[in-house]
């Protein structure tokens, strides 16, 4: 098997770009569905990660009135989330209503049983099955396709046969999104031009600091001749040849003797940038072969001139005005934000924490570039929220999520990277962002009417994560994994060290737990039936038996056997067991891509220092409601008919969920 | 050169005037309904009418009779042969008054660029300025600097760049209205306008330039830089224009070309003009 890198891994999807720019395209009259008027009308606002704890603690500082407010008019819960309380996994819960059996999205990362290769859960590319060879010219005659693999019917689809309008801005697991003449604009899972989740650039002459195995961006080695940097930008794979090159475009960074401002010309495009700004939007077009190209927007930030020049990309986004992959519905949709605001972040979640965890971006730096996308996302949902007469309004933010991920070590002072001067600088960034949520509310809360239920909700709640497991590496310890050489131990990603005749259970994705089964899996040897779920309980015990050495504490605090708690028709795809990891554990960096490092359990030194992969218990979402909330305990899947019923839709009896308004 | 393009500019300002704050589309209908007429008038006073009637009634006859005798070989061939001769014709019939057309109609598409290649600054936003210097003059050694009016910020120090010799600086618009920017070099003073007006159709030139006949003859919109400042060019950079069209953005010479032929087209019969 031919080894593939962990960066390569998260540019698989590059090739979709080129091959969809021939392919792709929907129709651009196509109206949006719906009455113009309906009695009852919903706005449901999705902060995504917001933990009721800090909720709760804040708006009793009354530090989030709107918020405050909310939760006197109706009521607020902790809402039980998805087992695994992923947020693909979660939001997926909601717009289906269902559990993971009925969506068929277990994990971010699924894998293929035949080979054991991670893949996207997400989505699926499709590369069209007719080409035509002219040379080193490979013309497609078919369009490919990107094909969304959440099952199921989305409840704005529902909404939609009974001609209520509803605009979905953003919500995750919609990529692409869901065949609609609903307004929707798909969110979390939409990759960049390279069809990966981000992958940003850096340009500098720090040569000797240069790490090769980055994750999530590109380093280049420049040199500054005469005052003046020659680069290329990156793009996608050219489809179009034989060779698949990679396009790029050339560019070149002007720099003054004296001053420090530099102007890039990049594709007859010319601007100035002084050292520590960053640029607008700017739109480029990666070129295929004649009459073909694929269009991106990025934006360029001039993080250092001197001593040593350091140049930032961001991911390159797929252009809203001329999309190479479908991301709204109707496709007109996109355009006619991107002809009001403007290009915008496209990339499922832009803020990139990529960036900071590589020391790239340092924690200001980082927090300009998300407040960007927070003022972009705010400009549009004040658009949204204005014109909003109707039917159904669901509008995502993800900066809730993604601060959390970045500052928790700011706010723990029990992680291993805890620092008290940062601390005291940017202790504050996730009680800012919860502020700009309750901003936010208080816009809807201006909007809804008496005929108007507000609903505000989060997929999750957040932890710490202090400790790294390797899971692999405990199954190895119990003698469950075994490795094909032993002194190679922690070299390979991919299992590319696993001795598959002796394996009985290997971990793939943040929290999955597959049994190597016979005639299910390319080379295994457990058979199905008594002895599996032998196997499968077996190692659910030993699971939640394990203790930190460290600390003493439980790290799986329940191990769940999925055929247990998963219903519906997809749940013999589900893994065997789903780790729900206790407050402050993880599973590891490594583990997730089929890495088998030395230690079994390690501390967390990355600044993704806050999350939400664990025991769904420990970490709930929240709900409030302008309406009383008859449920004690609701959870995301009885959101979904609490939609339906405000619009007197009887939910469908593959739903799981009850009403709770 | 200055005084002709002058003349030529405030010809072009009278005649869009009315259409400061209309859809640029109307200022378009408008200038091509004229150029329509003016290609008639010229076609008709410098071509053989006469002798374009004839042949054209030559070339239906000769498409008729390749109809009739489509079965005979060496008719047919003798039809096509005579159709080909006519259409050359024709053609060298029509060379007259293109030639004579050609030099007005560049000189209408420079100026009308001005009109509709560009579109405004907006309040907010920051453009380029770009000052190139004379070859002979180091931008590391030439005191260059630059004097925004009311309306504008230079935003940057100065970037140079040596082996352009070029001055570069970022000016913010934070205010709407047509502004004056003063470059300064060796005690003189060159003045270049910069458009940030709210209205859809402005005269916007994004280059003053100091230059021969050809320069001053392609760069029309503001008087040239005097000789003897050592200052080539000034640019300011503005965003392009499109026409808008039912969401399709087309470049602005496209719709003069094709409405121009247009109206050519729908007044000949009025004006009695032979194409």
């Amino acid at each position: 098997m031919k080894p593939i890198k962990r960066r390569d891994f998260i540019k698989w999807g590059a090739t979709a770009g080129s091959f969809l720019a021939v392919g792709g395209g929907s129709d651009l009259v196509t109206r949006v569905f719906g009455k113009t008027d309906t009695p009852k009308k919903a706005i449901v606002l999705g902060f995504d990660g917001i933990d009721p704890q800090l909720l709760e603690h804040w708006m009793n500082e009354g530090k989030l009135p709107s918020f405050q407010k909310l939760r006197r008019q109706g009521g607020f819960r902790p809402l039980q989330t998805s087992i695994p309380p992923q947020s693909p996994v979660a939001w997926s819960n909601f717009i289906n209503g269902t559990n993971p059996g009925g969506h068929a999205i277990f994990d971010f990362i699924h894998r293929n049983p035949e080979n054991y290769i991670p893949i996207f859960s997400a989505s699926k590319t499709i590369p069209p099955n007719n080409h035509l060879s002219l040379g080193n010219l490979k013309i497609p005659l078919t369009g490919g396709d990107v094909k969304l693999m959440r099952k199921g019917k989305a409840f704005w689809q529902i909404l939609g046969e009974h001609d209520i309008p509803a605009t979905v801005f953003k919500i995750p697991s919609n990529y692409p999104p869901d065949s609609s003449k609903q307004r929707t604009l798909s969110g979390m899972g939409t990759p960049d031009i390279l069809g990966s989740y981000g992958i940003f650039n850096f340009y500098t002459t720090a040569g000797a600091n240069i790490d090769e195995n980055l994750g999530g961006g590109r380093i280049h080695q420049v040199y500054v001749i005469g005052n003046r940097v020659e680069t290329k930008l990156p793009g996608p794979v050219n489809s179009f040849k034989q060779s698949r090159p990679e396009t790029e475009v050339e560019f070149k960074v002007y720099i003054d003797p004296k001053n420090p401002v530099a102007k890039i010309a990049i594709q007859g495009q010319e601007f100035i940038l002084k050292e520590g700004e960053w640029s607008g939007w700017k739109r480029i077009h990666f070129h295929m072969i004649p009459t073909q190209s694929v269009s991106g927007i990025c934006r360029f930030y001039l993080k250092q001139i001197r001593p040593e020049f350091k140049l930032y990309v961001s991911p390159v986004n797929i252009d809203p005005a001329d999309p190479a992959l479908p991301i709204s519905t109707p496709q007109s949709y996109a355009q006619e934000l991107e002809n009001k605001f403007g290009p915008f972040y496209t990339q499922g979640l832009p803020a990139d924490t990529s960036a900071l965890d590589s020391d790239i971006l340092d924690d200001e730096e980082f927090l300009h570039q998300d407040d960007i996308v927070l003022q972009e996302r705010k400009k549009m949902y004040e658009y949204e929220l204005s014109r909003f007469e109707s039917g159904l309004l669901f509008y995502y933010l993800s900066s809730t999520d993604q601060r959390q991920h970045m500052f928790w070590r700011h706010i723990d002072p029990h992680h291993p990277i805890y620092q008290p001067q940062l601390a005291a600088k940017y202790g504050n960034a996730i009680e800012n962002i919860y502020k700009e949520a309750d901003k936010m509310l208080g816009k809807a809360l201006n909007k809804a009417d008496k005929n108007t239920v507000l609903m505000v909700m989060s997929d999750h709640g957040f932890t710490p994560f202090r400790r790294s497991f390797n899971v692999n590496t405990w199954l190895k310890e119990m003698g469950y994994l075994n490795l094909i050489n032993e002194r190679k131990q922690g070299e390979e990603d991919f299992f590319l060290n696993t001795d598959w005749s002796h394996t009985k259970a290997y971990a793939l994705g943040l929290n999955s737990l597959y049994i190597n089964q016979r005639g299910r899996e390319g080379q295994g040897i457990v058979p199905s039936g008594k002895e599996k779920e032998n196997l499968v309980r077996e190692i659910a015990k030993n699971l939640e038996k394990f203790r930190d050495p460290k600390t003493g504490e439980k790290v799986v605090r329940r191990a769940f056997v999925t055929q247990d708690v998963y219903t519906g028709d997809y749940a013999q795809q589900a893994p065997d067991i789903i780790l729900g990891f206790n407050r402050g554990y993880r599973t590891s960096w490594s583990s997730p891509l089929g890495k088998i490092p030395k230690p079994v359990i390690e501390d967390n030194k990355e600044k993704w220092s806050g999350d939400h992969c664990m025991d769904p218990q420990v970490i709930p979402g929240i709900f409030l409601a302008n309406r009383r909330i008859k449920a004690n305990s609701p959870a995301l899947y009885d959101l979904t008919p609490t939609i339906l019923k405000i619009f007197g839709i009887k939910p469908p009896p593959h739903m799981i969920g009850k009403p709770v308004l | 050169m200055w005084i002709f393009n002058s003349v030529l500019g405030k010809i072009f300002e009278f005649l869009f005037y009315p259409f400061h704050n209309l859809s640029p589309w109307i200022g378009m209908i408008f200038i091509s309904f004229l150029t329509g007429l003016f290609m008639l008038f010229v076609f008709r006073h410098t071509s053989n009418q006469q002798g374009i009637k004839q042949i054209k009634n030559k070339i239906k006859a000769h498409l008729l009779e390749l109809r009739l005798y489509k079965e005979t070989l060496s008719q047919s061939l003798k039809a096509q042969r005579n159709l080909l001769g006519c259409n050359l014709k024709y053609i060298s019939y029509s060379a007259k008054p293109m030639l004579v057309m050609i030099i007005p109609l560049i000189l209408i598409i420079i100026h009308l660029n001005l009109w509709f290649g560009y579109e405004p600054l907006s309040s907010g936003n920051t453009t380029l300025l770009k000052v190139k210097l004379e070859e002979t003059h180091s931008p590391l050694s030439t005191d260059v600097t630059v004097e925004a009016g009311k309306g504008l910020k230079v935003d940057s120090p100065p970037l140079r760049i040596e082996e352009n010799s070029e001055i570069d600086w970022r000016l913010l618009v934070h205010k709407r209205g047509v502004h004056d920017l003063y470059i300064k070099v060796n005690g003189e003073k060159i003045k270049k306008i910069v458009v940030a007006t709210t209205h859809s159709l402005h005269k916007i030139s994004s280059v003053k330039i100091q230059g021969d006949f050809i320069d001053s003859l392609l760069h029309p919109g503001e008087s040239p830089i005097d000789d003897h400042i050592p200052i080539h060019s000034i640019h300011i950079t503005y965003p392009n224009s499109g026409m808008n069209l039912w969401g399709f953005h087309i470049h602005w010479l496209v719709a003069y070309f094709v409405l121009s032929v247009f109206f050519g087209f729908a007044f000949k019969g009025v004006f009695k003009v032979s194409i």
